[in-house]
């Protein structure tokens, strides 16, 4: 095994924890923040660190440390499967964080004539692994809601479970209709394809080759996921909190981030199948590769303009009105960012310099191009995660047997026809 | 049918309705756009930006926190009569009554203390008292305190709290 192997698992091992832990509070600020302002409130923004709020999100932080020091309860009348009911939680984390291990952040990186991929998990057959992985997620669920011993708890286990066994055929069904169509199941392979056009001019993305697919894909992962508007399993009106009201401090929190990794997860999966992944559209790894010198000049004025634009923002926004006669380092705050965000800009600028200089094929020119896709999977999760999200603050839940007539009556028919027509179309093609 | 009788057309039947898709597009819409127009300018937001600034809409009506008022010689209006404590639903008024020499009156409460921790703000015992002695007009919406015991308000106090409302003294029955 070389060194480079080595470094780059190490990379991608470390990036995929860190985008699937370091997005929970994040997430789960960006939840309370948005529907703040979707409902026209502000959200958490007041919890800081020496007069850094950064919009609130080091909310989160403080949550999670009182979380973890919260007083740990166990429920008396639990008698049997104590350590089932501990465990069942942290099951459903686990899971639902290392089905994120196998999604590609970057192209392969060729070193020394070696491919490597930019993958926590470098298994070629990424799609198995998140449909096997991601259904083990529902047995933390059910276990914790069946030994909770409490009603509530029962019919929400009972819900989840339902729901994932009516979801997970059309989710299945739809997956072997996008197999057929990449002729893979490999998730970086699918990427590699969605680089490519159709009828000329539209990027090969999924959700326009298969839009069928995208859509039945994406409604089965809300549901798979947990969230509004299928959170029946929930249902905090009918069942107090579903399989979690049994549950406190941090075996509740794990239940709790669990579904934003799961929603991380989900995001990350939708972006690499339907969405062209890690790439931006008409742009191969290829096509960066060897032009790299151009799109370096063609950013380094596209950098600036937006930090212009951050800057301009933070400036209006992070202030208080003028009734407010404390500032609470708001303008302080807004100061160092700048300097930050400015330096930051010149180093980016003066590395675009030197990789503009660099010749075709060179080293350095293969790792620019693989941060730079992380950055787009990143921006690209970031909107999904946005989506979830807002979709959450939109919608009100379905009801139970709304919900599994849905997926009984309409998903699974609407798939099974799905995989029809592409067969037809596969055959026909070739 | 029956003339009075009514049918109401049903909606929601057509294919566009059942494909659901079009209005969950069409309610993302409006969300994003409240959330894209409180991003660009989040100072315009209509809340008020508590504690710094405080609420301005308080009226007369408003329950705030308890008051005993005053005579005109400054002594407490209260005679002990028992009436708020019987009247309390929540049971957190405490009386003390004892006897009054300075002529005034005959009784006065020794000790008259409300546990704003039970009290519900029902404004019973305002309704109660005959003879105007307790008040709910402070405005005082928020009461902090380190301990339970801060929140046990005792006569001293609850003298010493000025109507919200105009008034420089607060006199009984005026």
């Amino acid at each position: 095994m070389s060194t480079a192997t080595i470094v780059v698992a190490v990379f991608s091992l470390v990036l995929a924890a860190l985008l699937a832990l370091l997005m929970i509070p994040v997430l789960v600020w960006l939840e309370r923040r948005v529907a703040g302002l979707v409902q026209d409130r502000l959200g958490p923004n007041r919890t800081n660190v020496g007069g850094f709020r950064l919009g609130g999100v080091v909310q989160s932080f403080a949550d999670v440390i009182k979380l973890v020091l919260k007083g740990e309860y166990y429920p008396s009348h639990i008698k049997m499967g104590r350590w089932l009911f501990m465990l069942a939680p942290a099951i459903t984390f686990a899971m639902a964080l290392l089905a994120f291990m196998v999604i590609p952040f970057a192209d392969n990186i060729v070193v020394d004539g070696e491919s490597l991929r930019i993958q926590a998990l470098p298994i070629e057959s990424g799609i198995l692994w998140y449909m096997a992985i991601g259904a083990v997620g529902i047995i933390g669920i059910v276990f914790g809601g069946w030994l909770s011993h409490n009603k509530y708890s029962l019919i929400g286990a009972v819900r989840a479970g339902a729901q994932m066994i009516g979801y997970e055929l059309p989710l299945g069904l739809s997956v072997i209709a996008i197999v057929l169509t990449y002729n893979t199941i490999d998730f970086n392979v699918m990427v590699q394809w969605q680089s490519g056009t159709v009828l000329g001019f539209l990027p090969a993305w999924g959700i326009i080759v298969q839009p069928l697919a995208a859509v039945i894909f994406i409604i089965t992962l809300f549901v798979e996921t947990n969230r509004a508007p299928f959170s029946v399993a929930e249902g905090e009106s009918e069942i107090v909190a579903g399989y979690m009201t049994e549950y406190t401090a941090m075996k509740f929190a794990m239940y709790f981030m669990g579904e934003y990794v799961a929603m991380n997860t989900a995001s990350a999966v939708i972006i690499t199948m339907f969405f062209g992944g890690y790439q931006l559209p008409w742009v191969s790894t290829q096509f960066l590769l060897e032009h790299f010198s151009i799109f370096a000049l063609v950013m380094m004025p596209l950098i600036p303009l937006v930090v212009y634009f951050v800057i301009k923002w933070m400036r209006k926004n992070n202030r208080v009105r003028e009734t407010v006669s404390t500032d609470g380092g708001r303008l302080f705050e807004t100061k160092v960012l700048t300097i930050a965000l400015i330096a930051m800009t010149v180093i980016i600028e003066l590395i675009l310099v030197y990789l503009a200089l660099q010749p075709v094929g060179a080293f350095s020119t293969s790792i620019a191009v693989t941060l730079f896709q992380v950055v787009i999977f990143v921006v690209k999760l970031m909107v999904f995660n946005l989506f979830f999200i807002l979709v959450r603050w939109t919608l009100p839940r379905f009801r139970y047997d709304q919900v599994q007539k849905m997926g009984w009556h309409y998903l699974l028919p609407l798939s099974l026809l799905n995989i029809f027509i592409t067969a037809l179309i596969v055959v026909g093609v070739s | 049918m029956d003339k009075r009788i009514k049918t109401v057309p049903r909606y929601g039947t057509g294919f566009k309705d059942r494909l659901y898709l079009p209005a969950i597009y069409e309610g993302m819409k409006i969300t994003f756009k409240h959330l894209k127009d409180n991003v660009s300018d989040s100072n315009a937001i209509d809340v008020l930006e508590y504690p710094e600034e405080q609420p301005t809409d308080i009226t007369e009506r408003y329950r705030g926190l308890h008051r005993l008022t005053h005579r005109e010689d400054d002594t407490v209006a209260c005679v002990a009569c028992f009436m708020c404590a019987t009247a309390c639903p929540s049971n957190c008024i405490f009386i003390e009554a004892t006897e009054r020499t300075d002529g005034v009156d005959e009784k006065m409460p020794q000790r008259f203390a409300i546990d704003t921790l039970e009290c519900i703000f029902c404004g019973y015992c305002v309704e109660a008292c005959p003879c105007d002695a307790i008040r709910m007009d402070t405005g005082i919406f928020s009461l902090t305190g380190n301990a339970r015991e801060d929140f046990v308000l005792e006569k001293e106090q609850l003298l010493a709290y000025k109507g919200a409302f105009g008034e420089e003294k607060s006199i009984a029955g005026k």
